[in-house]
C-alpha cells in the first residue's frame, strides 16, 4: 500500500471508534441492498434511534466503567428497579419528577455500594455486581409478586424522557442519548478526570503513584454506570408506562456487547463513548435491518450472533494492526 | 471530590439495604413453619415396602385425627372436605376469582373447600402442600399440574388411597396412557385458545392479506402451543394467507420497535396475534402510533383492565378468556357429583376459550364485578 495512505488510515484506525464505523457502513449497504425499498429512509433511522436509545444511555455508563477496568452487571436490574418505585411512589400520590429524582439518586448509592464493596473489600466486580444483580432483581419480584405495575395518570416527565416528536417515530430519547453521548465524550477525553479514567483502567497501581486517587474514581464510575441504567429504565418505562418486574433482564449483557463492540477493551483503559454509542446503535439496526430485509423470525439471534462476531472481529483486528503494534 | 457526601450516600443506602434484608429475614422467621410429611431417606435403610405401609397407615391416622380435630373445633360434620391445591397464592391477583368460585361452589353445596397455594410460586412448595393435604385424607382433591414430574408421585400415590383426583388449570401433557389418572382436567386447552381466537376472526367473514403471530417467548410450550392453533386456523380456511410468527422478545421497546418495522416490511399485513397483555401493550402502542388501530385487526389471549378498554374503543377486536371463577367452581361441583352420585365427569371440562369482544364486554363486566376477575 501506498506509505502515504496507509499513514491516514493508520491516523484514522487509532482512534477506538474506526472499527465499528467500518462495522456500521457494511451492514447499511448490506440491508440497503436486501432492503432498498424500506431501509435508506428517515422512519428507520427514527426506529433505530428509538431502539438504540434505552440501551445506548446504559451502555455510557456502563463503557466508562469498563475503561476504568470495572464491570457492572447489575445495570439490568437497576434498569428496572428505578421505574418500578417511580411508578409505585407516583401511584401512591408523589410527585413523579420529586420520585424520579430520589431514586436516580438511590440508583447512584446503588452503584456507589457496588464500588466500595469491590474496591474496599477487593472482590472482583463482577461478582460483587452480579449479586447485587440478584439482590435487586429479588427484591422487585419479592415486592410485586411477579405482576407488572403501571403509571396511573399522565406528566410532563414522561414526555420529556421519551415522547414522540412529530408523526414519523422520532422520540426525544434519541435526543437523549446523543447530548450524553457529546457530554460523556467530552468528560473522556478533554477533562482531567477522563484522564484518571484511562490511566486507572490500564494500571491502577501505575496511576495510584502518579498521585491520581484510583479507588475513588473507581467508586464514582461505579455510581455513574448504576445512574444511567436508572435513566434509561426511565426512558423506556416513559414510552409504555407499564414496569414489568423481569424488565432489564439481559441488559447487562448487551450493554457489554455494544462497548465492546464500540472498541472499547473488556480490560479496561481503553475505548471511546462515540463507539459505544455507534455500538448500540449497531445492535439496534441489525435488529431493525433484519425485520426489514424479511429475514425468517426465528433466525433473528443466530444473524445477531454471527454479525457481533464478526463486528468484533473486524474491530479487534483493527486494534491489533493500528493501535497495539503503532 | 465530595468524598464525605458520597460516604453519606453509601452509609444511607447500606442502612435501606440491610433494613430490607433484616424487615424480611425477621418476617421469614415469623412465618410458622410448613407441616410437611416424611420423606424417604436417602439409601435402602428401610426397605421401600415396610416404609410405604406405614407411611400410608400414618397418613390415614393423621386423616382420622384431623377430621375428628375439626368436627371437635366445629362443632358440626361437614358432609365433604375438598383440598384445592394450586400454584397460584392467595396474594395472586388473577387466583382471586378461582378461590371465590371454589368457596362458593362449596358453601352452596355444603361442602367444605381448603384451598392452599404457595405465597411464591415455587414446585416445591406446591409439592409440599399436595403432600399435606394427601395427609389430610380428604374426600376430593383438585390440583394444578403445574409440573408433572414433581406430582407424578403424590397424586399417583393419593388416587392409590382412594382419594379422587380433579386437575385444574394445567393438565398432564403426557399422552392418555402415561399420564397421572386423574378422573378430569377442568380449564383450557392452549392450543384451543388460539384456534378459537383465530376461528372467531375467520368466522367474521374477514380474509387476512397476511397474518402475523407475536410471539414474546420463543420454544415456551404453551405459547407455541397457542401459536399453532391460530396458524391452523388460518390455513384451514384461507391456505393462501401467508402466516408468520415474529419474535418480539419481552422487552417492550424492542417489541414495539420489531413490530413497526415488520409492518414496514409487510404493509399488507391487516391481522396480528399477540399471546398475552406482555405482548398485546407493546402492539397496541404501536398501531396507535402508527394510526393504524382498528385498520389493522389485533386479537390477543387473556385479559387485563388495558385490554378490555382497547376493545371498548374498537383499537382491539377479541381476546380470549379462560373464566378462572369457572376454574374455582366447576371442579368442586364435579368432585361433589362424583364422590355423591358416582357421576363420572368427562375427560375434558372446558372453562374457555371464551372470546370476549365488543358486544360481550358488558357480560365480562359483570363478570369481572361479582367473581373479581376475568
Amino acid at each position: 500500500m501506498n506509505p502515504r495512505y496507509r499513514r491516514v488510515l493508520a491516523e484514522l484506525a487509532r482512534h477506538p471508534e474506526f472499527g465499528v464505523l467500518v462495522s456500521l457502513a457494511v451492514l447499511a449497504a448490506a440491508f440497503t441492498l436486501l432492503a432498498p425499498d424500506t431501509f435508506p429512509r428517515p422512519v428507520t433511522l427514527y426506529s433505530i434511534l428509538t431502539l438504540a436509545s434505552e440501551l445506548g444511555v446504559a451502555t455510557l455508563g456502563v463503557a466508562f466503567l469498563m475503561i476504568s477496568g470495572e464491570f457492572d452487571l447489575s445495570v439490568g436490574s437497576v434498569y428496572a428497579l428505578v421505574p418500578m418505585f417511580v411508578a409505585l411512589m407516583a401511584d401512591a400520590g408523589f410527585d413523579m419528577t420529586l420520585a424520579a429524582i430520589l431514586m436516580l439518586a438511590v440508583a447512584f448509592g446503588i452503584g456507589i455500594v457496588n464500588g466500595l464493596i469491590t474496591v474496599k473489600a477487593g472482590i472482583p466486580s463482577f461478582i460483587t455486581t452480579l449479586g447485587m444483580m440478584m439482590f435487586l432483581r429479588g427484591i422487585l419480584l419479592a415486592i410485586t409478586g411477579g405482576f407488572p405495575v403501571r403509571l396511573e395518570g399522565s406528566h410532563w416527565l414522561v414526555w420529556v424522557l421519551n415522547g414522540p416528536i412529530g408523526v414519523q417515530g422520532l422520540r426525544t430519547g434519541a435526543i437523549w442519548l446523543v447530548t450524553l453521548t457529546a457530554v460523556f465524550a467530552f468528560i473522556l477525553d478533554w477533562t482531567a478526570y477522563g484522564n484518571w479514567t484511562y490511566a486507572v483502567g490500564a494500571s491502577a497501581a501505575t496511576a495510584r503513584e502518579l498521585g491520581v486517587p484510583a479507588s475513588r474514581v473507581k467508586i464514582l464510575n461505579f455510581g455513574v454506570s448504576s445512574f444511567m441504567a436508572g435513566l434509561a429504565g426511565l426512558m423506556a418505562f416513559s414510552r409504555f408506562q407499564i414496569v414489568d418486574p423481569t424488565m432489564g433482564m439481559g441488559l447487562e449483557l448487551e450493554t457489554i456487547t455494544a462497548a465492546v463492540l464500540g472498541g472499547c477493551l473488556l480490560t479496561g483503559g481503553y475505548g471511546s463513548m462515540v463507539g459505544s454509542f455507534l455500538g448500540a446503535i449497531l445492535i439496534a439496526m441489525t435488529r431493525v435491518g433484519l425485520v426489514l430485509a424479511k429475514a425468517p423470525a426465528y433466525w433473528y439471534r443466530a444473524f445477531i450472533g454471527v454479525i457481533l462476531i464478526i463486528a468484533t472481529v473486524i474491530n479487534m483486528t483493527l486494534v491489533k494492526k493500528f493501535v497495539t503494534s503503532g | 471530590m465530595p468524598s464525605d457526601a458520597v460516604k453519606l450516600v453509601a452509609a444511607l443506602i447500606i442502612g435501606i439495604l440491610i433494613g430490607v434484608v433484616g424487615g424480611y429475614g425477621i418476617a421469614a422467621m415469623q412465618k410458622p413453619a410448613q407441616p410437611s410429611t416424611p420423606t424417604l431417606p436417602a439409601g435402602d435403610v428401610v426397605p421401600k415396602a415396610q416404609y410405604e405401609e406405614l407411611r400410608n397407615k400414618y397418613d390415614q391416622l393423621l386423616s382420622e385425627y384431623n377430621k375428628l380435630k375439626e368436627q371437635l373445633q366445629q362443632g358440626k360434620a361437614t358432609e365433604y372436605t375438598f383440598y384445592y391445591v394450586s400454584h397460584g397464592g392467595p396474594a395472586d391477583p388473577w387466583w382471586a376469582p378461582v378461590i371465590k368460585g371454589a368457596h362458593d361452589a362449596g358453601s352452596a353445596l355444603g361442602v367444605k373447600v381448603v384451598y392452599s397455594g404457595p405465597e411464591k410460586f415455587s414446585i416445591q412448595k406446591l409439592v409440599d402442600l399436595v403432600n399435606s393435604a394427601i395427609a389430610a385424607h380428604p374426600d376430593g382433591l383438585i390440583v394444578t399440574i403445574t409440573d408433572y414430574k414433581a406430582l407424578d408421585e403424590p397424586l399417583r400415590r393419593a388416587i392409590g388411597m382412594g382419594i379422587p383426583v380433579i386437575a385444574v388449570n394445567v393438565p398432564d401433557p403426557r399422552p392418555e396412557k402415561e399420564r397421572i389418572p386423574y378422573l378430569s382436567y377442568v380449564g383450557q386447552l392452549e392450543y384451543d385458545a388460539g384456534y378459537q381466537l383465530a376461528k372467531y376472526l375467520v368466522d367474521t367473514g374477514y380474509k387476512p392479506k397476511r397474518v402475523v403471530i407475536a410471539i414474546h417467548e420463543v420454544g415456551h410450550v404453551g405459547l407455541e402451543m397457542r401459536a399453532k392453533g391460530i396458524t391452523d386456523a388460518i390455513h384451514e380456511a384461507y391456505p393462501d394467507v401467508p402466516v408468520e410468527k415474529l419474535d418480539i422478545t419481552t422487552d417492550e421497546t424492542k417489541a414495539a420497535e420489531i413490530l413497526k418495522n415488520y409492518l414496514t416490511a409487510h404493509p399488507e399485513t391487516d391481522a396480528i396475534f399477540t399471546l398475552g397483555p406482555i405482548g398485546a401493550h407493546p402492539a397496541l402502542k404501536v398501531l396507535d402510533e402508527m394510526g393504524l388501530a382498528g385498520k389493522v385487526k389485533l386479537l390477543t389471549i387473556d385479559l387485563d383492565d388495558v385490554i378490555l378498554q382497547a376493545i371498548k374503543d374498537g383499537k382491539l377486536l377479541a381476546a380470549v378468556s379462560q373464566q378462572p371463577y369457572a376454574q374455582g367452581y366447576l371442579p368442586v361441583v364435579f368432585m361433589y357429583l362424583y364422590v355423591k352420585y358416582g357421576v363420572v365427569p368427562p375427560k375434558h371440562v372446558p372453562t374457555g376459550p371464551t372470546i370476549i369482544d365488543k358486544d360481550r364486554l358488558t357480560t365480562v363486566q359483570k363478570q369481572i364485578q361479582m367473581t373479581g376477575g376475568a
